[in-house]
């Protein structure tokens, strides 16, 4: 039961995406690893400052990795050692299951003196135990089944190797991993900052962190998949009863923008999407993401506070509608300080990160292994939850 | 939620009970999960009742497509389920249901070896129709008579297709 799941007896589905996601000596992360192996939704829970954005950080410097940004001063910086700790190597360790396949991919780097940025001390990944490359400092080394010695190369320590390495095929273990890693979503949505419009040659599957490309996002999603609209519909017409639909008309040579038209007996009225509210855009993002879930399995989506800008009636719906969508494969990381979003999860999948001082690092312990008395957002709200 | 179209709330003794019900809510159709609500947990089971008869009497009177499931811990005390049952309008007896663990759901997470929530969630599959025997062991068995009119009335609020016997 912890690495597959039944839906309704419909049958067995791979097994939850992270295996191991282990982070030191970045930020406030020091020896940290995430315990989300076997869990379709997480929730992070903890004070501020505690780590749960860093989380995100982390999920998406593997995925800027993916996307092509391969310069090591653009992914992470010296002042974000664990307290300015130089003589630390600073690692990323992530361990997923994709098509059945365990993918193992490490990457450390360290800051030696007179450098100004970091750089890449080690990389590789492996696929079921089997190096599909190496690497130490400039030197990378390309393990291919049945020969002896693969070819070698050396590049610029200032860059990961792997956005370089060029993929066979489809199937070749590096595009599989690339691909998957480049399609999370690593979310923290500012409604105020979403644009409905977008130009053809930026349709995207791809939403940046702040969604602000929510409008090329949708037209990414439409074209590769259509029958996503269907899902998105569903679920907008559950939350916004007066919803008739969305339409992307053209507006200009190249560029779409999208309409929300709402109806009832009184009318119809049409709406740029910039017209709706801050909850109404976050709608809008769940929709997407609930249909990308669809779309694209196994999905990793790691959302930061997903409850913000919603009414409190809608919050517990909210995160239930996202738990749901990964059940029946992938993986959902969220964040809250939201009592209702805390309600929606069980011991078990809520993870605690706690910070005694901004000079200590972050722990993180499920509920489940926690002495918590009475109501847990009670003891939230006393300040009483805290790791032994 | 749509409170002019059937609804059910479903109000836990406790947190242990809303996580059990929280894995039930998880397996109700996609689409119909807005038909059912879980309230915050009331603190006991006598808060359970006095809850229910302070605030969702007269909202029930109110929203006469509203159901509610009270969840309390019968703490071995067989005289448990029928304090809660008197406590119900008998206008209001076929909208409210009473269903509890037989002592207390912690002793369920030996019993099936999982965690409340994927309980709870394998308690929803087998209102589905899937085969299962959750809903006959010794903890949860007195729950036979409400669990057919919940059978009856509300899983076909939740889920598409009619919910087969068990």
């Amino acid at each position: 039961m912890q690495n597959h799941f039944r839906p309704g007896g419909r049958g067995v589905y791979d097994s939850r995406v992270i295996r191991r996601l282990y982070v030191n000596n970045y930020r406030c992360l020091e020896n940290f690893e995430l315990p989300v192996a076997g869990k379709q939704s997480v929730l992070l829970i903890g004070k501020n400052g505690s780590g749960k954005t860093t989380v995100g950080r982390v999920l998406r410097i593997f995925q800027r990795i993916a996307q092509g940004t391969n310069r090591v001063g653009e992914l992470v910086k010296p002042r974000e050692l664990a307290r300015q700790r130089s003589d630390a190597p600073m690692r990323f360790e992530l361990e997923v299951q994709l098509n059945g396949q365990i993918y193992s991919y490490t990457l450390v780097f360290e800051f030696p003196k007179g450098f100004k940025e970091l750089r890449v001390q080690e990389e590789g990944l492996k696929v079921d135990g089997h190096p599909v490359y190496t690497r130490e400092l400039a030197q990378v080394h390309i393990v291919r089944p049945g020969e002896v010695q693969g070819p070698s190369f050396r590049i610029d320590w200032h860059l990961v190797a792997l956005p370089i390495i060029q993929d066979e095929t489809q199937g070749d273990p590096l595009f599989v991993f690339k691909q998957w890693l480049g399609r999370m979503l690593v979310l923290r949505p500012v409604p105020t900052g979403m644009r409905g419009a977008s130009e053809h040659d930026d349709e995207t599957l791809q939403p940046l962190p702040f969604v602000s490309n929510y409008g090329a996002w949708f037209s990414g999603l439409i074209a590769h998949a259509p029958s996503a609209y269907s899902k998105i519909d569903t679920y907008l017409k559950q939350v916004m009863p007066d919803l008739k639909d969305i339409q992307n008309p053209t507006v200009g040579e190249g560029s779409r923008s999208l309409l929300v038209q709402f109806s009832n007996k009184q009318g119809t009225i049409s709406l740029p999407f910039q017209s709706l509210s801050d909850g109404e855009k976050c709608f809008m993002v769940c929709a997407l993401v609930l249909a990308t879930a669809d779309v694209f399995k196994p999905l990793l989506c790691y959302w930061d506070e997903p409850d913000n800008y919603l009414a409190l009636d809608e919050v517990g719906f909210f995160a239930l509608a996202l738990r749901k969508a990964f059940e029946s494969g992938g993986q959902f990381i969220g964040t809250s300080h939201n009592p209702e979003a805390i309600r929606q999860f069980s011991d078990e999948t809520t993870l605690l990160l706690f910070r005694k001082s901004h000079l200590e690092p972050t722990v993180i312990r499920p509920v489940s292994e926690l002495q918590v008395t009475g109501d847990l957002v009670g003891a939230l709200i006393r300040g009483d939850v805290e790791p032994q | 939620m749509n409170k002019e179209r059937p609804h059910i709330l479903v109000l836990p003794e406790d947190d242990a009970n809303r996580q059990l019900a929280n894995g039930f809510h998880r397996r109700v159709d996609w689409d119909r999960q807005r038909r059912m609500q879980v309230l915050p947990v009331a603190g006991g089971w006598n808060e359970v009742l006095s809850l229910f008869v302070s605030d969702h009497i007269r909202l029930l009177e109110l929203w006469p497509s509203r159901f509610m499931v009270l969840l309390i811990d019968h703490d071995n005390d067989p005289q448990r389920l029928m304090r809660a049952l008197k406590k119900i309008p008998n206008h209001l007896r076929d909208r409210v249901f009473v269903l509890g663990v037989l002592s207390e759901p912690e002793d369920l997470k030996p019993a099936f070896q999982l965690p409340l929530d994927e309980i709870g969630a394998e308690l929803a599959e087998e209102c589905r129709g899937d085969a299962g025997e959750k809903w006959g062991h010794n903890l949860l068995k007195h729950n036979a008579s409400e669990l057919d009119r919940l059978r009856q009335q509300l899983f076909p609020i939740l889920f598409a297709g009619e919910a087969q016997a068990y």
